[in-house]
């Protein structure tokens, strides 16, 4: 059995006096790909953070704001995701004259979520969808094993949040994402855990479920 | 309440503030000022003494107001603000040419024959002449203030003889106005320029003062006599203070015997003078462009 | 392989900016002419922290705070006035532009003329320019103001009733903080007047810096930035009658008995007439060719050189200023100075910005004698403390992602490129005051329009000297226009750039698209 690569513990989070999260339980393993589900205001953004918060070290994280540095280009926000393994000096070197390698390299990544042409653009001009891939593009380029994302494709049709999670699920070791659109939960996990006010309601293998069995989590409350 | 407080605390302060100076009783004071021309320290003391004693012969208030700056001083004679002034040579022409009816009235002893002395650093290897020293093209050079006689009128005269046809900013590698002589003799003792020109009776004073160093520092030439500083007075003091009171201002000045006095002026006496002796300055403040 | 750099209207903005700095560099006048500038400034920095507040003349710190409240009172008053026809009046908005254009300084020198070393002087002197520019920032923030209870008021409503009710809510705070902080600005407009013979405190730091009493302009010093680092306890609403009528009463005695009508009518008349028009016949041609006989070798031998001059050293000052900026908001960014630096680090730079930079530069002079160097540090210092000390609370806005780097690369990566259209905002505001102040620093001995201006009133030339500083101010007015049109073109004109009190900066991220 291979060792988990987040484990919870019966965690809880609030902000002031209000809680936000109790009782959580959550134990992901390597190679798991998790789909974190509920409706808005269930805790699933704070959730992420707690995970984020638990193993910076291993997590790629793409936040649900897509956290762009608008004056600067999608090369150099791409590039941003592993700032912290080039030493300081090769980091200022390549805002102002990139390395060919270091171009080579996140035009590949680029390529995967289908954003080449814009290498050199500026971030601040790319519709919000674009923005979203390139957001997740820079947590491709980080590599860490564990990707964490808060609604990564939320901007992208069905068919490209589809790629876009394909492509997370290939290039990471294991998956958390929060997701709305139960139909790409579905095809592109392989477990599901929904919260409802701050608690686990359900969590379970996505084989075992189909839409009907989600439904109720996000019926008019 | 404690704001409410604060305010009448701040309203006494500053009224209590107000009250301050006492103003003068019946005749207004009569006012003076002096070209800053060197330290303000020794002004302070040279015309305290002076009020004082004005004061004590005259029976009106008088009252010293300093200025930051020779043309200062020629504007507050020009606007009225004061009646009497201790000019140097061009900036009491100056004032009597702005204000008509204006007179020189006194001068110091040594005002009628002054001198500007050129000094040199002693790096310069620079040594002492009787001719106007044409070695010093291409130093650098420091003029007093602006607007002073012997500081920049006559050495820029001097110096515009002793070149034909060239500027002191084409005869020299920089030129620069100190403000003032104390500060003209500290910058070229300092080295910080090579040749300067100074008042002869300041360079004396700070001598005497011991703050003139003759190792750093020493006199390579002295000019030609000049008349230099003096008393002008406005002409409706007469009105003010009644008819002959520029005759009674003219004797006490030249009355003083007082060497506590006379002495930071650097003078023996006062002398009485006419607004004639300073026309050789009209003519050299045309030559240098710095009169119409 | 050439990346177009990210921002490339910033970047090729800064690029040519800095590039126009270097070129001026090589031909700017950087000599220093003292021997031993570092021992002086030893001796000074020692006497600057052993204040002789014995020393201190209490009644300049009186003068200085009632020419500073009359003066921004009276321009406060005025400038509201103005305010109204502001945006509807060219000739109201010439007017304005024309009164803030001209330095403080070179308002109390001329204004000397007639009044003499009065409180007149120097209430006026800071009130004539401080009304154009209140005008000018009160009718803005009228403008920005969100309107919408205005369109509800029922149709017939009275002008002044739609004023008071719609508008002046609206508005009123941030007109507060703007006029404390134009106080601000007056108490050292105020001090510097002391250099040129006003009785404020100017004038005996001026006489201590001069003479070498460091231990006197040291106390001097304390006292002026307690009276600014304590100015939103003394200046209230409550306290305001009490200042004013305060300051009225606390106003130095008249000196002398100058006519004020005579000289009027003498500097208006005679003094600033151009000589040969004084005497000439106007309607002959013959006057208007000795007019420009006189007018020519102004023009070359002043105002060209004095304008080239100028625009190098704020050339030179403004990208210093931009630098100096970048280097310092950090000390004052949580992310960056720790919750325990940043304190001490904002604390530097109020007493970097609270210090007026004319006389910074002045005591730069004594220091290194008289070149653009101590101008260039004095308001690089001054200008750099105001901007970074914005640039610091915009950084402690922005929202960074939970897995941001630290240290270097969150500052080039992160911080710098999401303040940078804004850091560009507030430089190019500050152009048009940097250059006004370069101009200011010719009084002091370089060689910049002041210079000249500095030269004819010791000449007793007041026509050449009005001349010179119409130049001065119409090469300000340009200045401005430049400003406001690059501001423009990098769409960053709508960035926050008054420097005014505690208002919420907005996170400033220049949309891009």
């Amino acid at each position: 059995m291979a060792e988990p690569a987040i484990a919870l513990e019966n965690a809880s989070a609030a902000y002031g006096d209000r809680t936000i999260l109790s009782g959580i339980d959550l134990t992901v393993r390597a190679g798991e790909r998790v789909a974190l589900m509920g409706r808005s205001g269930a805790g699933k953004s704070t959730l992420i953070g707690l995970i984020q918060a638990r193993a910076p070290e291993r997590v790629a994280l793409v936040p649900q704001a897509a956290a762009l540095v608008r004056p600067l280009s999608v090369f150099h926000n791409v590039y941003m995701g592993r700032l912290d393994r080039r030493s300081t000096l090769h980091n200022l070197c390549t805002l102002v004259r990139p390395a060919r390698a270091d171009v080579v390299a996140v035009e590949a990544v680029l390529a995967r979520v289908g954003l080449s042409e814009k290498l050199w653009a500026r971030a601040g001009e790319l519709s919000g969808g674009q923005q979203q891939r390139v957001s997740v593009a820079r947590a491709l380029y980080n590599g860490r094993p564990v990707l964490v994302g808060d609604e990564p494709v939320s901007a992208l049709d069905r068919a490209q949040g589809g790629t876009i999670l394909a492509e997370l699920a290939a290039g990471h070791e294991t998956v958390i994402v929060a997701l709305h659109d139960v139909a790409l939960a579905l095809a592109h996990t392989d477990r599901i855990v929904v919260l409802e006010a701050g608690r686990i309601a359900l969590d379970a293998p996505a084989r075992s479920l189909d839409p009907g069995r989600l439904a109720p989590y996000y019926a008019a409350a | 309440m404690i704001r409410r407080r604060l305010g009448r605390l701040a309203l006494g302060v500053l009224a209590a503030l107000a009250a301050g100076p006492a103003r003068a009783q019946g005749k207004p004071p009569l006012v003076f000022t002096g070209i800053p021309d060197q330290d303000e320290s020794r002004l302070v003391e040279r015309f305290g003494k002076v009020a004082r004693y004005l004061e004590d012969k005259l029976g009106v208030p008088v009252r010293y107001v300093p200025v930051k700056s020779y043309p200062a001083a020629v504007t507050a004679f020009t606007n009225g603000q004061v009646q009497l002034a201790w000019f140097g040579g061009f900036t009491g022409v100056q004032a009597r040419r702005a204000v008509p009816g204006s007179h020189a009235i006194a001068q110091g002893a040594e005002d009628a024959a002054f001198k500007t002395y050129v000094i040199a650093n002693s790096a310069t290897g620079l040594k002492p002449g009787k001719d106007f020293p044409k070695t010093v093209a291409g130093q650098t050079f420091t003029f007093g203030a602006r607007a002073s006689t012997s500081g920049r009128l006559m050495p820029e005269y001097f110096i515009r003889q002793a070149f034909p046809g060239r500027t002191p900013e084409q005869v020299f590698a920089r030129v620069g106005f100190s403000g003032d002589h104390t500060r003209t003799i500290q910058l070229v003792q300092s080295g910080a320029y090579a040749v300067g020109a100074v008042d002869y009776s300041v360079w004396d004073l700070d001598t005497k003062a011991g703050k003139v160093d003759p190792k750093a520092v020493s006199v390579i030439w002295e000019s030609p006599p000049f008349p230099d500083y003096q008393w002008t007075v406005r002409a409706d003091v007469d009105k003010t203070y009644g008819a002959g009171f520029t005759d009674r201002l003219r004797d006490a000045l030249v009355g003083i015997a007082d060497p506590a006095i006379l002495e930071p002026f650097g003078r023996t006496r006062f002398i009485p003078v006419t607004d004639a002796a300073y026309e050789p300055l009209v003519e050299v403040g045309r030559a240098t462009g710095l009169l119409d | 392989m050439h990346p177009a750099p990210a921002g490339l209207g910033y970047a090729a903005v800064s690029r040519r900016f800095a590039a126009v700095a270097l070129v001026c560099l090589l031909v700017a006048d950087l000599h220093v002419t003292t021997l031993h500038p570092l021992a002086d400034l030893a001796r000074l920095l020692g006497g600057l922290v052993r204040p002789d507040f014995l020393a201190v003349e209490i009644r300049s710190v009186v003068y200085t705070v009632a020419f500073a409240v009359l003066g921004v009172g009276l321009g406060v008053g005025a400038g509201f006035l103005l305010a109204v026809p502001f945006a509807r009046s060219r000739p109201v908005r010439l007017a304005c532009a024309g009164l803030r254009a001209v330095h403080e300084l070179f308002w109390a020198l001329l204004l000397m003329q007639v009044f003499g070393l009065s409180a007149t002087t120097g209430i006026l002197a800071i009130a004539l320019p401080y009304a154009g520019i209140c005008a000018k920032v009160y009718a803005e923030i009228v403008e920005e103001a969100d309107l919408s209870a205005l369109r509800v008021l029922p149709p017939g409503t009275g002008a002044v009733s739609a004023f008071l009710y719609a508008r002046l809510p609206e508005t009123a705070a941030r007109m507060r903080d703007y006029t404390l902080y134009r106080l601000e600005c007056g108490l050292r407009s105020s001090l510097v007047l002391g250099f040129i013979g006003l009785p404020t405190m100017g004038f005996y730091l001026e006489s201590a810096f001069r003479q070498g009493r460091y231990a006197e302009a040291g106390a001097l010093l304390a006292v002026f930035y307690a009276l600014i680092g304590t100015r939103r306890l003394w200046v209230r609403g409550v306290t305001l009658p009490v200042l004013l009528v305060g300051a009225v009463l606390a106003l130095p005695p008249a000196i002398g008995s100058a006519d004020v009508g005579a000289s009027l009518t003498r500097f208006l008349g005679h003094d600033i007439v151009p000589a040969p028009l004084r005497t000439g016949d106007p309607t002959s041609p013959e006057t208007w060719a000795r007019l420009w006989a006189w007018f020519a070798p102004i023009l070359t031998g002043q105002i060209l050189p004095g304008i080239l001059q100028t625009l190098i050293l704020a050339q030179i000052a403004l990208v210093a200023t931009g630098l100096g900026a970048l280097l310092l908001f950090p000390l004052t960014a949580r992310r960056f100075a720790g919750r325990l630096g940043r304190p001490l680090g904002r604390v530097l730079l109020v007493v970097v910005r609270s210090t007026p930079e004319y006389m910074l530069a002045y005591v730069g002079l004594q220091l290194l004698g008289p070149s653009m160097l101590p101008a260039i540090l004095a308001l690089a210092l001054h200008n750099a403390g105001i901007v970074a000390y914005l640039m610091g609370r915009h950084a402690d806005a922005i929202p960074y992602r939970p897995d941001a780097p630290r240290g270097l690369d969150l500052y080039a990566y992160e911080t710098v490129p999401r303040l940078y259209g804004q850091f560009l905002a507030y430089l190019l505001y500050r152009w048009e005051l940097i250059l006004r102040e370069s101009a200011i620093f010719g009084i002091l001995g370089v060689a910049t329009l002041g210079f000249y201006v500095d030269a004819a009133i010791s000449e007793l030339r007041l026509d050449v000297a009005v001349i010179l500083i119409a130049a001065t101010a119409a090469l300000t007015v340009a200045v401005d226009a430049l400003s406001r049109r690059l501001r423009r073109r990098l769409r960053i004109d709508d960035l926050p750039t008054r420097l005014s009190g505690p208002q919420r900066i907005p996170c400033a991220e220049p949309g891009g698209g």
